[in-house]
């Protein structure tokens, strides 16, 4: 009887070191969730920069590539190149969400930076990126056929691009 | 101290007309639950704190979300449940423990199945 639970607090703590152990090396736990396999929000009018409607259907066909920025954004303004490169080099369409910024101040960030996006749809007080599950700029959204397939919380960069978004291109 | 007689004149009647135009349009039975909400739910964009403490601008956004909530007829777990859809469970604070019981009685249990054992191997040796 001893021996048995002798053994089964051997058992017990290996269990235990390799549970923390494992647990080390685990994504941490406070992470926000990303929205991977939501779709994007509905009952919204969305207007472009130029004032334009948003024609939905087409952010819902395809793959679509969407980049929430804002010109008061420092590490959107860090991203902006790789996107610029994106657009140029590998001809990618992005399409913007323009975050809870000014009119005159998106366009003229455009104007300064490049303009990457084919268009930028303007979301003056967030509540579109609210639904979306947006909690700051940048974030990345890859939808196909109107699923999130990926969600970045953060910059976009070559490494990233490599690591995460590559293989559905 | 004139300049600054105004300035604090200024700033004082700002403060208002700012606390003023917020949360139009809820009771104060409804305040308290929007502040209770708000102390139970975590800031999506810091590595802590509730949406109450925070200035982040999410947090605003997310607490003005409750109050819209809370004036169409939403319960307190529907809310909840928006969020965590939303955000995952990560995002609800203290109200969790009422959520999953389980997890917080899991040390209780583990902890009478070990005096148990010991008491059963105690009585058995001492025979």
């Amino acid at each position: 009887m001893k021996k048995i639970i002798v053994l089964l607090t051997a058992v017990l703590l290996i269990a235990l070191v390799w549970f923390f152990a494992l647990s080390l090396n685990a994504p941490k736990i406070s992470n926000v969730k990303t929205q991977e396999g939501k779709g994007l929000p509905s009952g919204f009018e969305l207007l472009k920069l130029n004032g334009e409607k948003v024609n939905e259907t087409e952010l819902n066909n395809g793959i679509v590539l969407l980049n929430v920025w804002a010109s008061w954004c420092i590490t959107c303004l860090v991203e902006h190149p790789f996107l610029n490169e994106l657009s140029e080099t590998y001809n990618i369409d992005v399409i913007g969400i323009n975050y809870k910024d000014k009119l005159g101040d998106a366009i003229r960030y455009l104007d300064k930076n490049g303009d990457p996006y084919i268009y930028s749809i303007h979301d003056y007080d967030g509540k579109y990126a609210l639904k979306l599950g947006v909690t700051g700029a940048p974030e990345t959204f890859l939808l196909i056929d109107g699923e999130i397939v990926k969600h970045r919380v953060g910059e976009v960069n070559q490494q990233v691009w490599d690591e995460e978004f590559s293989n559905f291109f | 101290m004139k300049n600054l007689a105004t300035f604090f004149s200024i700033f004082f009647i700002n403060f208002f007309i700012y606390a003023d135009q917020l949360y139009t349009g809820l009771d104060e039975q409804q305040l308290k639950r929007l502040n209770h909400l708000s102390d139970n739910i975590r800031c999506p964009k810091c590595s802590y704190g509730n949406i109450s403490s925070s200035n982040a601008p999410i947090s605003k956004d997310l607490k003005e979300e409750i109050a819209q909530m809370i004036l169409a007829k939403k319960t307190d777990d529907e809310i909840y449940d928006t969020m965590s859809e939303r955000y995952g469970d990560y995002i609800l604070l203290n109200d969790v423990e009422k959520r999953n019981p389980l997890i917080f009685l899991a040390p209780l249990i583990a902890l009478i199945i070990s005096i148990l054992v010991v008491t059963i191997y105690t009585i058995k040796k001492s025979k």
